[in-house]
């Protein structure tokens, strides 16, 4: 082999070598000596990650026992599931509560219920709407971490005065729908300027409309998709899509900008009214200060006003998968995320509110939504609905979206798309039941 | 052996890395396997269940209708691009690259950037007929429409297809041309008669590669058409398979629905090869 | 001096003709990589405008640098740089990995004896038809249980056991060199190794050049294998990483997602300008036809 050759071959070969030394060291976890290290897998990225750290240094410098690792990770639910499996799982995971259902059922997570008692933490500490959907078959699977409530963001400026006020504006879907029809504007080519009210923006909760209407997805063991109360809440969706054309509505809401930019529909002036969640406070604080808007709770059907003050509750949780190896500092960690002053500053960095039953003065006097107290009342509202506790969820909230489209584009009447729904979905909860349930 | 020595890698590799996964992923169609607790025996529940599962036939339908959109189109377009750059104009190099350049983007950039340009309000291509006063459909957000967005995608990315069969044109003997010239042939009568023939190998194998990529979609839905959106009409083989294995933690049924890919596969191309026996000319003796 | 013959006047129509259809092919093709470009260098209200504007009021480049920053206002933690090297160090991994292994096994097949070669090779082509997502359940349940999810390893370490396509592709390459300069070594007394290497190897660097970059332009935009395997967001490849500046919380600020991606297409599209001439040859005289 001559020289040259040689040489070649030899610098490929190390150049290689090096490139899988310098890869190896990419994805080392990086222990602190003497520090008993907690892996923690989150969501979050940006701002809200940001916040979540700031709670971790406070942490990791209040005692030296413990160093909590935050890893942003995309996909995390899943990525979690895997990791479990494998044996090899983050000590804690920051997952939705839509899925804990899932995991629980599939012997996924830990039991927190004796660290929690232990721990002082109990029913009373918190707001029980927060705190009842983390009970799953008898045991405490998760802890909050930032929870939220939904209420109808309304633009001042857009809507006429006699109604521009919380007090004054209309408390019943029907008053509402009434003053869509009078506000929305069309260009003079027939598209969309402004519409009063978009079942599809921002589209967050396609699978949840029924409950305003008294429907439930879930009954104890049956699934109730297609119920009467369900399919008047999806006619009720499709008359939107009636009123202003399905073309037109596809155009329109093509051309929203994103949510956390001036461009977002609602600072735009897209929409005059909006169903969103605590943190919109906040985004409006960042992109569009200034701009005038209120909340209000979203209206009620006239024929059902003991379901005023309804709210879908959402919430962020911490949980222990199974076979964590530090589970015990996993856990000393979530509970100091519990700790009012901590809890409250990163629901304040986040702009949400606070799983709590008691709030300090301190943050809602600082809190970005200038709103944040009816939020509040919100999450402690009697009305207030979180997500049914069935493994199935993930399945049955990817099959309301299908049919929310089926019907926003209107291929299908509400009528088919939630029958076909249930039928489909039926058939997995049996299959579900079987194949995961009865082990 | 010296032979058995320098094969040895992929000895191991097909092993390991094809025939161990294949025999494994049949094995595992048999089972509920939610990848959190060990493999359980179910017979042929999932195939069963794949037989009324109305989302299998929706993918099913999507991912053939894909192929039957991409493959012919994007074989009649890498054709006749390589033809064109094949007569020896000026600048073949510039030509050959920027027909090449789309190959070059990664899935990803390519979901994105198309998001962007399909958009019915904001997006290029609708601003174009707009221009010329067509009014275009929603091509993101209208079910009968979103799935050919991908068709066209692909079609724009026939650059490597085109390269091999520039290089196919290139092996085709000048003087089968000249012949045909001589007896007067035209252009097209030469593209039929001379080139095509000459070049069906070629056209075989682009053929069947294609429709075993086509069968296999996956990035570029999964980054602009969340869950096959709208309503389902972009929801694809590859995604179902991919939504059941890390979504809904059922790997078993995930197998399941791997291997009637693979037949699907197997079978697309057993067809492909069929049909071209009687048209598919070998340069022989 | 030579008076110019008269050419058929079909035959300039003809050249002009493929011109004009060529530039306006040209045009169609690239057009979104123009517009990717463009909204490169724009500020983010002038991207979502209708109609469309092509020309920015001012030029931005500051775009590029702003979107390789790690840790801005707009995207918060997005390190494309990191993303980056990882990207690179899987690229390189996977053409070394490649060049090696399926070099020495197309010769094998191309130039070697040894018994159930042919039924091997053609178990070799037909494994092109098996799609990858019949193999990703079992293959995923291998590395982790060789506790591989999470790093590299998955992504790189199956390319050093060779592949269909490049083995197939290089021994039609090594069929075309003449058996007598392989006798020829034998007679001398080298080893096959030495033959493989000093004799074989330097003739093929046009083939070599097309697995090299069929091999990295894969491994540069798969986007699937870091899907699954990759966990922790710092390890994420360009391909995974720009789909987190698209899916982030905070929002996606078009014009600095199309300058990432400028950037990530960058190095692909240099590497195929200067070496479109070799690959081209490689192509031709591998004999894909055959």
């Amino acid at each position: 082999m001559n020289a040259r050759a040689s040489l070649a071959l030899g610098s490929v070969a190390a150049a290689l070598v090096a490139a899988a030394v310098w890869g190896e060291g990419v994805v080392t976890r990086q222990a602190i000596p003497d520090r008993v290290t907690v892996i923690y897998w989150e969501k979050w990225t940006g701002a809200e990650a940001d916040g979540m750290r700031a709670v971790i240094n406070d942490f990791n410098a209040s005692q030296s026992r413990i160093f909590v690792k935050y890893l942003s990770i995309s996909g995390v639910d899943s990525k979690t599931a895997l990791a479990t499996a494998g044996g090899d799982p983050p000590d804690v995971a920051g997952i939705w509560l839509d899925q804990v259902c899932q995991f629980a059922d599939a012997k996924a997570l830990t039991d927190l219920s004796e660290m929690a008692r232990e721990s002082g933490l109990s029913r009373d500490y918190y707001i029980t709407n927060y705190w009842d959907p983390l009970f799953y078959k008898g045991k405490l699977w998760a802890l909050p971490s930032t929870p939220a409530s939904v209420a109808l963001h309304v633009r001042e400026d857009l809507v006429p005065p006699e109604y521009a006020s919380p007090e004054t504006f209309p408390k019943t879907l029907e008053g509402m729908d009434a003053l869509v029809d009078k506000i929305s504007k069309r260009n003079e080519d027939g598209s969309l300027k402004m519409a009063g009210f978009l079942p599809s923006d921002p589209g967050w909760w396609n699978w949840s409309w029924g409950f305003y209407f008294g429907g439930k997805l879930v009954d104890g063991d049956r699934l109730t998709v297609n119920s009467p109360e369900n399919v008047r809440a999806y006619e009720w969706v499709a008359s939107y899509t009636k009123r202003f054309g399905t073309k037109e509505v596809q155009n329109f809401q093509s051309g929203f900008g994103n949510f956390a930019s001036p461009q977002d529909p609602f600072m735009d002036g897209k929409v005059a009214t909006e169903i969103n969640g605590v943190w919109k406070g906040n985004y409006i604080h960042v992109f569009k200060p200034g701009l005038k808007w209120f909340a209000v709770p979203f209206p009620y059907v006239a024929d059902h006003p003991e379901l005023a003050g309804m709210s879908d509750l959402s919430q962020d949780i911490l949980v222990i998968p199974r076979g964590a190896k530090h589970a015990k500092e996993a856990f000393e960690f979530i509970r100091y995320v519990q700790r009012q002053d901590v809890m409250e500053k990163l629901c304040l960095s986040h702009g949400k509110n606070s799983p709590l039953a008691k709030v300090s003065e301190h943050f809602f006097n600082t809190h970005p939504n200038k709103f944040i107290r009816l939020f509040d009342k919100l999450a402690r509202s009697p009305t207030a609905f979180s997500p049914p506790q069935i493994g199935i969820l993930p399945r049955i909230q990817s099959e309301m979206n299908v049919a929310f489209q089926e019907i926003n584009t209107g291929q299908k009447t509400p009528k088919q798309a939630l029958d076909d729904a249930e039928a489909r979905l039926t058939e997995q909860w049996q299959i579900y039941k079987s194949q995961v349930l009865e082990k | 052996m010296a032979g058995l020595l320098f094969a040895s890698p992929w000895i191991l590799g097909f092993g390991v890395f094809l025939l161990y996964p294949l025999i494994a992923s049949l094995l595992y169609s048999f089972t509920n396997f939610s990848i959190l607790r060990p493999p359980s025996w179910i017979g042929l529940s999932n195939y069963q269940e794949m037989a009324h599962d109305e989302v299998f036939y929706t993918t099913l339908k999507n991912t053939l209708l894909y192929v039957v959109g991409a493959v012919p189109l994007g074989t009649v377009v890498a054709i006749g691009l390589a033809m064109l750059l094949n007569s020896k104009v000026r600048g073949m190099a510039f030509y050959r690259t920027i027909f090449f350049l789309p190959t070059l983007v990664p899935m990803v950039v390519l979901g994105t950037l198309f998001l962007w340009i399909f958009n019915g309000d904001y997006g290029l291509l609708n601003a174009a007929f707009h221009k010329v006063g067509i009014t275009a459909p929603n091509w993101l957000g209208d079910p009968a429409w979103a799935k050919w967005t991908l068709v066209l995608i692909s079609v724009w990315g026939c650059g490597q297809a085109m390269v091999i069969y520039l290089a196919g044109l290139q092996n085709v003997p000048v003087s089968l041309y000249e012949a045909a010239d001589l007896d007067g042939a035209k252009t097209w009568a030469k593209t039929r008669h001379v080139t095509l023939p000459m070049l069906s190998p070629v056209i075989l194998f682009n053929v069947i590669m294609g429709i075993i990529g086509s069968l296999q979609i996956f990035a570029v839905p999964y980054v602009m058409f969340p869950d096959g959106a709208p309503a389902r009409s972009t929801y694809f083989f590859s995604s179902y398979l991919f939504d059941n294995a890390f979504k809904n933690q059922r790997m078993g049924y995930a197998s399941a629905l791997g291997w009637v890919m693979f037949l699907i596969t197997l079978g697309l191309t057993i067809l492909a090869m069929r049909i071209s026996e009687r048209h598919v000319h070998y340069e022989g003796g | 001096m030579a008076k110019a013959l008269p050419g058929r006047p079909n035959k300039v129509a003809k050249t002009a003709l493929t011109h004009l259809v060529l530039v306006l092919l040209s045009v169609a093709f690239v057009t979104p990589l123009l517009w990717m470009l463009s909204t490169a260098v724009k500020p983010i209200t002038e991207t979502m405008t209708s109609p469309p504007r092509w020309i920015p009021s001012h030029v931005l480049w500051s775009n590029f640098p702003d979107a390789v920053k790690f840790n801005s206002k707009e995207l918060g933690y997005i390190p494309f740089l990191v993303y980056a090297r990882n990207s690179l160090i899987v690229t390189v991994l996977s053409v070394g990995g490649a060049l090696i292994s399926n070099s020495l096994v197309a010769y094998s097949f191309a130039r070697l004896k040894w018994p159930g070669k042919d039924l091997f090779f053609g178990a070799t082509l037909a494994t092109m038809m098996i799609p990858f997502p019949v193999l990703m359940v079992p293959t995923f349940a291998l590395f982790k249980w060789l506790g591989w999810v999470g790093t590299f390893r998955p992504l790189w370490v199956p390319m050093f056991f060779g592949s269909a396509f490049s083995i197939f592709l290089l021994r039609q390459f090594f069929r075309t060199i003449p058996m007598e300069l392989s006798e020829a070594a034998k007679i001398d007394g080298c080893s096959e190794l030495r033959i493989f290497i000093d004799v074989i190897l330097p003739l093929s660097k046009p083939a070599l050049a097309v697995v090299a970059l069929f091999t990295f332009m894969g491994a540069w935009n798969d986007f699937l294998g870091p899907l699954i395997y990759l966990v922790d967001q710092t390890s994420f490849t360009l391909s995974l990483g720009l789909q987190a500046y698209q899916t982030q919380h905070g929002g996606t600020p078009w014009n600095l997602l199309m300058a990432a991606s400028c950037l990530t297409i960058a190095p692909v599209v240099v590497v195929f300008f200067l070496a479109q001439r070799f690959f081209i040859q490689g192509i031709a005289t591998s004999g894909l036809k055959g």
